[in-house]
């Protein structure tokens, strides 16, 4: 067998490997991957292969790779590993399956590297954090060990990769209609795979080859990831590059009905050379149901982000989107009260009026998590007093709907010079904020009253600390401007934020660094540093004190302004965290990302409780429904995918923009969706519309598959274009007035 | 612009370039740019691989240096971020730590002041009376000259900060005929008087320059020892800008 003869050459392979081996662990896999792979790779296929006389080859192959391993654990001293190792192995080869399968059991506790590493296996599996064993595919009982094992074994001659290829494509070109579109799915994925793992054994001409007859082939969504690939073309060229990385080492999942799954391995395994079954094994993730197989145009509605779709378990775990009990207050009542209508219609003299939205449910919201699930801080009294003037506006709301849709104004910034990159309005709309690509913060102030600085310390000594307007006398009156300029960053300023109780204002920074500032004296307050990588976005919890942010290391973190550190880490997309939002019961965040797929995780433990595959391009950005049941992104790809987190699926497809959507707002009540974009233009979809039909359609939750009606032409109540002025950020005020901000692009 | 035709072969491969990565719409000075960025990062590399092939004293530079010079400055300026097993083993680590209670309101929810910007980025000198016997001294002392800028001074969190007293600018002084002692930072002037601190008032006041004679002019002045603990490294005159602690 030709792997025995290379055995040899890759055991000398791991020797060298291990020379320029750096101390830190992240490499480790890889030459671990590096040296035993073929081995392994190889002992893999000879499980697989349904041919028996292979069975009895496979122990030596199976010590081969378990002697390598060892060896190289020992080579760096890691001792407690080799010993656990050891101990497990040393039940008989036979078992070799479920060893790996109880280390991957073990889970979090063991310090040592390869039980670390299968611990990832199963981080990576993205389920909920239990140690069960891995998901296995039907008829699969090799370990998922050789995920994180594999590098790119050959399979079989390079310039047959052309030949199976074809062969594939001609099998799926010839099965029934209804299992075609299924199948197709799998193009994509294999295409990527092999042509990686060419460019990988270096063969270069062949790689080429490969690619330029089936690259056409692909879907058209896939376009930016063939070009990304086109100029890959050595080796050399994929370190450096962590999506593909990422790419190469996690599986492609794909959804695949039970019928046509069987056709497919029928058709691949009668073959004699089953290297694409080989491949399928390593890298592709099948997730078979039962059922009806999906439409094409099912199929494209939810694929095209970096990783295939979601598994289905992942979605299924228990997420609280019920909004946080309100706090009850007294709201004293004064005369204009009077006027203002009154919903619950109760005598308005005697009593004061207790707050109307929390004390309708005395019992707790099932959906809603605990009060205290996570430590929020408490009320100040500045805080009562917003919330009183919050529940005063509300009352002067305008109801919304498709006859009555809200007024627009539009704040565009004259002369920034394309240097715009975010903006944000406090939740009363009386303070808007910019970062520039000067890397400056620059806040205004909409109403007439103007910004003021609190006055410098020996002044402040000097004044009367028992007067009434005292809150006035801190300010100077000598320092009140419509503006304040904020200088403090190294890089454009990519992401903004006030802070609930508008003191403070984040902003975040190609520096890698998020700035605190303060609102009373304008100036800097914190640095956070822990992304080394420009940071996109960031966020204010609604409740203050916490704020979430995501930048191009591919982590999301969550920060309290009171540590200096992240407390929670949310890992797990494949490229950049392009956006981050908090949900209104600041339990959970969402991340969009440019693997093209939407992350909603739980604050408690930082698990990812929800994946959204569906867009086509990269996400920039998301938007809660103020019930917190919904979920709205946007794309580069211009479509506004609407998400039941609940369920976990997709339930709209809003279409009609035809650029970038930056900017996505739902109206104070939840009844119209507003969305901006590159092209100009700001629409109104009709939200209440589209969350009421999923009420009625009869889905098939266990599929999670929806057949989605085009009705996107419905649903948009109006779009307004503004001359040349791209829309960057979108805002409600309490009274349902729409604003809208963005840059004025002369050309 | 000059046509692709006309364009320098280097001009033409790197259009090219642009067209293969799917950028269709950008200005003409963006090729100049690529091309310098290309010229300096080559030879760059060519140079490292020169060095390293002496080293190995090897006649020729070969695959292999420039592979090696490649390397390195691949892990010194294109870094790229972390892969992804780390990120997920160190998220697992943080995420394991039960969110911390939050105390009531003690103030603004800050780091500890050590990770905070909000310390004074100056220091005013603080310096002895001197009683000098030589004659044409007069001592000012109600005359010092801090940072003369303009920017308000942050107000400090906690840290005391420097009183002010509002005294009358331009006290009609004259200073002709008179010699005074200006102490002011080391980090401003030439020469610096260093001194101890005496009494425990301080003043602040700007000077008005055109005050000031082209004479040789020695204010010196009384300042109130200050917290020096936070000082030690904040002599230096820093912008506000700049982290003070932590080396980015």
């Amino acid at each position: 067998m030709t792997s025995l003869l290379r055995a040899p050459g890759k055991m000398a392979a791991v020797q060298d490997g291990s020379i320029e081996l750096d101390t830190e662990k992240e490499t480790k896999p890889e030459i671990l991957s590096d040296g035993s792979a073929n081995i392994s790779g190889n002992a893999g296929s000879g499980v697989l292969s349904s041919s028996p006389p292979a069975g009895g080859a496979q122990k030596p192959e199976d010590q081969q790779t378990l002697i390598a391993v060892l060896q190289f654990l020992r080579r760096n001293k890691l001792t407690e590993s080799v010993d656990i190792l050891k101990r497990e192995a040393g039940l008989s080869d036979d078992q070799e399956n479920s060893k790996a399968t109880d280390a991957g059991g073990k889970g979090d506790g063991d310090a040592g590297d390869t039980n670390a590493l299968l611990s990832r296996v199963s981080i990576t599996s993205a389920a909920a954090p239990q140690s069960a064993p891995l998901p296995l595919k039907s008829g699969d009982d090799q370990p998922d060990v050789r995920v994180i094992l594999s590098a790119y074994s050959q399979q079989g001659e390079p310039p047959l990769y052309k030949v199976y290829y074809s062969d594939l494509k001609k099998f799926i070109e010839s099965v029934l209609d209804c299992h075609r579109a299924e199948l197709s799915q799998l193009f994509y994925p294999l295409f990527v795979h092999m042509y990686l793992e060419l460019v990988y054994n270096n063969n270069e001409s062949e790689a080429k080859a490969f690619f330029d007859k089936f690259s056409g082939d692909q879907e058209c969504y896939y376009q930016d990831d063939l070009r990304v690939l086109c100029g890959l073309t050595k080796k050399e060229h994929m370190k450096g590059n962590e999506t593909l990385l990422d790419f190469r080492t996690s599986r492609f999942v794909l959804r695949i009905s039970r019928d046509s799954y069987q056709l497919l391995k029928r058709h691949l395994q009668e073959r004699q050379n089953n290297q694409i079954w080989t491949i399928i094994q390593e890298h592709l993730y099948i997730d078979i149901f039962d059922g009806m197989p999906r439409s094409k145009s099912q199929i494209d509605s939810m694929s095209g982000s970096l990783a295939g779709e979601a598994k289905r378990e992942v979605n299924k775990l228990k997420v609280y989107y019920g909004l946080l009990k309100e706090p009850e207050i007294e709201v004293p009542l004064d005369d204009e009260d009077e006027e203002a209508e009154n919903e619950e219609g109760k005598p308005k003299k005697k009593k004061a009026k207790k707050d109307s939205l929390g004390s309708k449910s005395k019992k707790q919201d099932p959906n809603a998590p605990q009060q205290n699930r996570i430590p929020l801080p408490e009320l100040k009294d500045s805080d009562k007093l917003d919330k009183i003037m919050y529940l005063k506006e509300s009352t002067k709301r305008i109801r919304l709907s498709p006859e009555n849709l809200p007024s627009i104004c539009f704040y565009t910034f004259l002369n920034a010079y394309q240097g715009l990159t975010a903006v944000d309005f406090t939740d009363d709309s009386s303070l808007l904020a910019g970062g520039f690509s000067d890397s400056t913060v620059r806040v205004w102030s909409v109403t007439p009253k103007k910004l003021r600085r609190v006055k410098s310390a020996a002044e402040l000594s000097l004044i009367d600390k028992e007067s009434d307007d005292v809150l006035e006398r801190i300010m100077d009156e000598k320092t009140a401007s419509e503006s304040k300029v904020l200088y403090g960053h190294g890089g454009p300023v990519y992401g903004v934020s006030f802070s609930p109780d508008r003191n403070y204002l984040l902003s975040s920074s190609e520096d890698g660094t998020i700035r605190l500032w303060s609102l009373q004296t304008f100036t800097c307050l914190v640095g956070y540093k822990g992304h080394n990588y420009p940071v996109w976005d960031t966020q204010f919890s609604p409740f203050g004190y916490y704020f979430v942010s995501g930048g191009h290391d591919r982590v999301a973190r969550l920060w309290a302004t009171d540590h200096y550190q992240p407390l929670r880490i949310f890992a797990g997309h494949l490229a950049d965290v392009t956006c981050t939002r908090f949900h209104p019961n600041a339990n959970y965040v969402a991340t969009g990302s440019s693997d093209r797929t939407v992350r909603l995780w739980d604050v408690l433990n930082g698990n990812c409780v929800r994946i959204f595959t569906g867009h086509k391009g990269p996400i920039h950005c998301l938007a809660f429904s103020p019930n917190g049941k919904f979920l709205a992104s946007g794309a580069t790809d211009g479509r506004v995918l609407l998400w039941d987190i609940g369920h976990g699926l997709m339930i709209g497809e809003l279409k009609g923009h035809t650029d970038t959507i930056y900017s996505l707002r739902f109206s104070r009540d939840g009844e119209i969706l507003a969305s901006g974009s590159m092209d100009n233009t700001v629409r109104l979809w009709d939200a209440m519309k589209a969350f009421d039909d999923i009420e009625t359609d009869d889905f098939t939750a266990a599929t999670g598959h929806i057949h989605l009606y085009d009705n996107s032409q419905e649903l948009l109540l109006g779009s307004y274009n503004s001359k040349s002025t791209s829309v960057v950020h979108l805002h409600f005020t309490r009274r349902n007035l729409l604003l809208a901000a963005g840059m004025y692009n002369s050309q | 612009m000059a046509s692709p035709k006309t364009l320098p072969k280097d001009a033409q491969v790197m259009v090219q370039i642009l067209k293969d990565m799917g950028i269709t719409d950008y200005e003409p000075r963006v090729i100049n740019q690529m091309l310098e960025f290309t010229y300096r990062y080559v030879t760059t590399i060519i140079e490292d691989a020169k060095i390293y092939s002496t080293h190995a004293k090897k006649s020729t530079v070969d695959a292999d240096d420039i592979r090696l010079a490649i390397q390195c400055r691949v892990d010194q300026s294109f870094t790229s971020p972390p892969p992804r097993d780390f990120l997920l083993e160190v998220a697992r680590q943080k995420n394991m730590t039960p969110l911390p209670l939050i105390k009531p309101y003690t103030g603004p929810r800050l780091p500890p002041d050590r990770y905070c910007l909000t310390a004074p980025n100056y220091r005013l000198k603080s310096l002895q009376k001197k009683v000098s016997s030589s004659g044409g001294r007069i001592t000012v002392p109600r005359l010092s000259v801090g940072p003369v800028s303009s920017r308000p001074s942050t107000p400090t969190l906690g840290t005391p900060s420097v009183q002010t007293v509002g005294t009358k600018v331009g006290t009609p002084v004259s200073l002709t005929g008179q010699r005074f002692t200006v102490q002011i930072p080391s980090s401003q002037a030439a020469s610096v008087k260093t001194a101890t601190p005496t009494t425990p008032t301080v003043q602040n006041v700007l000077i008005n320059p055109s005050l000031i004679g082209s004479k040789n002019i020695l204010i010196t002045t009384n300042m109130v020892s200050q917290n020096s603990s936070s000082d030690s490294s904040s002599l230096k005159r820093k912008h506000e800008d700049e982290d003070d602690y932590d080396a980015s």
